[in-house]
């Protein structure tokens, strides 16, 4: 591992100044840096340690809306009763990510803005996400990789709380050197067509300080769906989250968001505009399977993406709006 | 069978609080004064040759005390290649991970930054992955002569192995069936990363080793550093794990004593975990075809096989596919060729030729049985081995009662049924298979001191490799000696203490080792009978070397597994939800330990039938899933209940009769998995491992 200097920021403001250090880097909890510094992926000469700030960590009502601080560790927050029982699809999703011990240290702002996952990138190969001009996925080995949104980069977004949040229809609160600004969440993830090193559109001197959530209807009902390739400890292969409002047995509105098909969590209104004002029957909900997969462009090995992820979109629709 | 005092009842571990508790002294967390900690540059390629290698950058950063290389280091590491000269550090590399370079520096940070100084001016050269590819004309000479490893006689032809005349067999036969199937390079993935800790004193070599043999360790390390074997010490008394890929020294073992001389301080050598799954070596990839002839009645006529397997740049292990032995038949033919791959070495890894041979044969075995209309237990009863090599008396044989109890235990009746039925989405399935493994039996020794105040002093040269060695030896001796367990008092690991064991490896601890301490035990007995018990200062010392064979028989242990599986059939998932392994291996020393090894061996298994690959990138010949996260290891969430049955089969030989246990507790799980999910989804899978885009992909 390189030598670099750790400092404590004394708020958000300062801490924005210092990532303007030359090859500074924040740190949250570290689960997932630090192995990236022992790779080489990132070799930061400062660290911005963010858990020196107190009070980033928490959850707290604020008239109809939640703010919820990045630093929160995913495990508090799967547990917290309020995103439980009002934002299920956050609490799930942040339950269903790594294993333990990353749940305890990884914080829901890491986890947003966690670098991909690709074994290209790493393992340190010349890709877009390493400074190179080349996605090596294409050619080799890319049965995890994208159906939708690719190009010219073809990773996965990593993260199970971000298509979560774009499902609940979050906004972002960025502080950076001149101020703070706040993001739609669907606005906050960028496809590498925009730009193929980066996955969000945070500035290098930009800070992910808090989460905002509207408020939750009454019928609201939500729920994540991650598809494992064991029983834990792997990212989405693919994941839907489902955010449905309904009005007895009828749906008013729908918000579904997919995990691991794509370079950014990946919206689908059509599939919603469908759903919307109707009864969701077996029937329908493989229609919306089906609909959610239109558009899909499958990879040479990745192609089994496209009827399961027809496949969870079905099951998970159905299985949310009968839930008693 | 007799009931036994000691041996045959369930006992922990005797170092089991130590463990737990976190006070066992492990390898790696010995620290000596003045210790330097070591790094290891590796080859970012293929296959290349080295131009020059430039040390002056790393050289000239504080903190660094020694750096070999091949300028400086032309040893040999005799156990790293049994067929071609392997030096510590090769030109040209010949795989992604090859060493090129070792750095000693006064913490692990600054060893790490030094190799990162080191500029090596490479030539790249072609490459080629697979074991076919790599016997094509014109495919890129790994090692001099050529990519077909030569076989036991030195020739560069295949390992045959014939009875009968396959020719005839296949004509005999009513119905010939013929596939093929592959397997995957999977890692080892024993917990405790590789480390060595070296130190000199004058002209004497102490390593603190992690080793699954100190006696071989020992040997080989005298052997490759041209030392006297007394001036040479192996010490390692707590070791996590190895499964095959600590047998013999290691590299990091003898570039930790040269690194150390260099210094003049001790040296610490680990690995990081990439490190390890890309530098020692893991299981062999195959590629298996075969020819099954069969009579209506389900009677076999022929087995051929023509294997490949892909053994890295360095021909370390045996490459060998086996499971045909499991089925009596009159014709049968196997050729496997071992071949030079640039990818990762392959040897030992927990049962080396077997899990995936039997994968092969057990899953055309399985279609064999479906496409005569045959129940596959009936199948395997009928055609079962009775005689080794249909020629050699076993010395005892449970593979029936296994079969039997097992299928009823599993309840195989009821859960087995037509493939693919079920209206699903999610489908069950069930799915079973066999197998044998040699229980040797060979050269050891024991030692055991007598004292006055009633301790017996056991000395034996075993680590414990997980394996729980320790305890049974210890029950061993209590049951010879007819004392309680806690009279018992075991010094082990240390080759300045300990007498020669055999290593472990082979599963041969219990029934080498073991052997001799039954007979060291019977030694100090007539010494006690002859002298009476020791007084004041006095001492009785018994002493073994024991050889013992079976001459005129074949002396194996039998394993039938069972294996429910749910298959998600829109998902792809696969849950194994019921698991029942029925195990012959004699007399079972220890149930307590023996049930953790079925269990662990099982489900080591299901990982490789699900899960498991070290995946390379075609175009650049560079590995894509080194680590417990890239290679999906089974978690305790995947690992289903293990229910273990013991066919006790009375045997002539070894401690008490027991006969070997730790290798084929691995041997036929992939092929139940396997074959539940066949029996699940009306499909099958031939490719390892069995992973969600191949299911998907057969039901589409």
């Amino acid at each position: 591992m390189k030598a670099f200097a750790n400092v404590n920021p004394r708020d958000v403001k300062d801490a924005a100044a210092q990532l303007r250090q030359p090859n500074a880097v924040i740190v949250g909890g570290g689960s997932d840096l630090l192995g990236m510094v022992k790779e080489h992926l990132v070799q930061p000469d400062v660290l911005v340690n963010l858990k020196a700030i107190r009070g980033l960590d928490q959850v707290s009502a604020k008239g109809a809306e939640v703010h919820i601080g990045g630093l929160i560790p995913l495990d508090s927050l799967s547990h917290e009763p309020l995103i439980r029982k009002s934002y299920t699809v956050l609490a799930e999703a942040a339950e269903s990510v790594g294993t333990p011990q990353i749940r305890n240290a990884g914080t829901l702002a890491g986890n947003v803005c966690q670098r991909p996952w690709c074994w290209y990138y790493r393992n340190s190969f010349p890709c877009f996400k390493n400074g190179g001009n080349k996605c090596f996925s294409v050619a080799g080995e890319n049965q995890f990789h994208a159906i939708f949104g690719g190009g010219p980069s073809f990773i996965v977004h990593p993260s199970d709380t971000a298509p979560a949040l774009v499902a609940l229809d979050a906004k972002f609160r960025v502080a950076g050197p001149s101020g703070e600004r706040t993001v739609p969440a669907a606005d906050f993830f960028a496809l590498p067509k925009v730009n193929a090193s980066r996955e969000n559109v945070l500035a290098r001197d930009e800070v992910l300080v808090s989460i905002q959530l509207p408020r939750a209807g009454r019928g609201v009902r939500s729920t994540y769906h991650k598809v494992l390739d064991r029983e834990a400890w792997t990212h989405a292969v693919v994941s839907a989250a489902v955010v449905l409002d309904m009005d007895q047995e009828v749906c008013k509105s729908a918000r579904i968001v997919l995990g691991g098909v794509a370079p950014i969590p990946w919206h689908l209104p059509k599939v919603e505009a469908m759903l919307a004002g109707r009864r969701i029957t077996p029937e329908l909900a493989a229609q919306a399977g089906e609909a959610a997969v239109e558009g899909a462009n499958a990879l040479a090995k990745n192609g089994y993406k496209v009827p399961l992820t027809k496949g969870v979109v079905r099951r998970t629709l159905l299985g949310l709006a009968t839930k008693a | 069978m007799n009931t036994l005092n000691q041996v045959g009842h369930a006992s922990p571990r005797i170092d089991a609080q130590k463990r737990v508790t976190g006070t066992a002294t492990y390898t790696g967390d010995i620290r000596l004064p003045g210790m330097l900690y070591a790094r290891v540059l590796r080859s970012p390629h293929p296959h290349a040759r080295i131009r020059s290698i430039d040390l002056s950058r790393a050289q000239a950063l504080p903190g660094v005390k020694a750096i070999l290389t091949r300028e400086n280091c032309d040893v040999v590491w005799g156990s790293g290649d049994t067929r071609n000269k392997r030096y510590l550090f090769n030109n040209p590399v010949r795989f992604a991970g090859d060493a090129v370079a070792a750095v000693a520096a006064l913490d692990r940070h600054i060893a790490e930054e030094a190799t990162r100084l080191i500029e090596v001016d490479y030539e790249t050269l072609p490459f080629v992955l697979d074991p076919e590819e790599a016997l094509q004309p014109g495919a890129v000479e790994i090692q001099p002569g050529g990519n077909h490893s030569p076989n036991n006689r030195g020739e560069r032809q295949p390992e045959v192995y014939r009875r009968g005349n396959i020719e005839e067999g296949l004509r005999a036969a009513d119905q010939v069936f013929e596939d093929h199937y592959t397997s995957a390079h999977v890692n080892n993935a024993q917990l405790e990363p590789r480390v060595a800790i070296a130190q000199w004193e004058g002209d004497k070599l102490t390593v603190y080793a992690s080793t699954q043999g100190i006696s071989n360790c020992h040997t080989e390390i005298a052997r490759d550093l041209n030392l006297a074997p007394e001036k040479v010490r192996v010490i390692c008394q707590f070791m996590g794990g190895g499964f095959g890929n600590k047998n013999q020294c290691h590299d990091f073992d003898l570039m930790a004593a040269l690194l150390a001389k260099q210094a003049g301080v001790p040296v610490k050598l680990e690995f990081t975990r990439k490190e390890d799954f890309l530098s020692v070596h893991g299981r062999w990839p195959t590629k298996q075809y075969y020819k099954v002839g069969v009579k209506r009645d389900g009677t076999l006529t022929a087995i051929q096989l023509r294997g490949y397997s892909g053994m890295g740049p360095y021909r370390k292990g045996s490459g060998g596919i086996a499971g045909i032995e499991i089925y009596q038949c009159p014709h049968v033919e196997r050729s496997v060729t071992q071949a030079y791959t640039n990818i990762a070495v392959s040897a030992n890894l927990r049962g080396p030729d077997y899990p995936q041979g039997v994968f092969g044969i057990e899953s055309l075995m399985d279609d064999v049985a479906y496409s005569l209309k045959m129940d596959p237990v009936d199948f395997r009863l009928k055609n079962m081995t009775r005689k080794f090599n249909d020629q050699t008396p076993y010395t005892s044989i449970g593979l029936e009662d296994c079969i039997r109890r097992g299928a009823e235990a599993f309840e195989w009746k009821k859960r087995w049924h037509a493939p693919g039925a079920g209206s699903g989405p999610v489908k069950r399935g069930a799915g079973m298979a066999m197998g044998s493994f040699f229980s040797s039996m060979g050269r050891s020794s024991a030692v055991i001191d007598l004292d006055s105040r009633g301790m017996y002093h056991l000395h034996v040269g075993v680590t414990d490799i997980g394996t729980a060695a320790k305890t049974t030896m210890a029950l061993i001796a209590a049951e010879e000696l007819g004392v309680p367990l806690e009279k018992i008092d075991v010094i082990w690991g240390d080759t300045d203490r300990c007498p020669y064991s055999v290593g472990e490896s082979g599963s041969r601890t219990t029934t080498h080792t073991g052997y001799a301490v039954v007979e060291a035990a019977r030694d100090l007995k007539r010494q006690i009978a002859e002298k009476g018990l020791p007084q004041g200062s006095q001492m009785l010392t018994a002493t073994a070397n024991t050889n013992p064979a079976a001459p005129t028989a074949a002396r194996y242990s039998f394993v039938a597994h069972f294996a429910e599986v749910e298959v998600d059939t829109e998902l792809g998932h696969v849950k194994v939800v019921k698991y029942v392994a029925a195990h012959d291996s004699g007399r079972v020393v220890n149930p307590l330990t023996a049930t953790s090894q079925v269990k662990g061996g099982a489900i080591m298994g299901i990982g490789m039938a699900l899960h498991e690959e070290l995946l390379y990138d075609k175009a650049t010949g560079l590995p894509l899933t080194a680590g417990y996260y890239g290679a999906r290891v089974m978690t305790h969430l995947d690992a289903p209940e293990v229910e273990v049955l013991w066919i006790e089969t009375e045997d002539a030989y070894g401690p008490f009769g027991a006969k070997t246990l730790g290798e084929p507790t691995i041997i036929p799980s992939v092929a139940a998995v396997a074959n539940a999910i066949y029996n699940a989804i009306g499909k099958r899978v031939k490719d390892l491992p069995i992973t969600r885009d191949k299911i998907l992909g057969v039901l589409a």
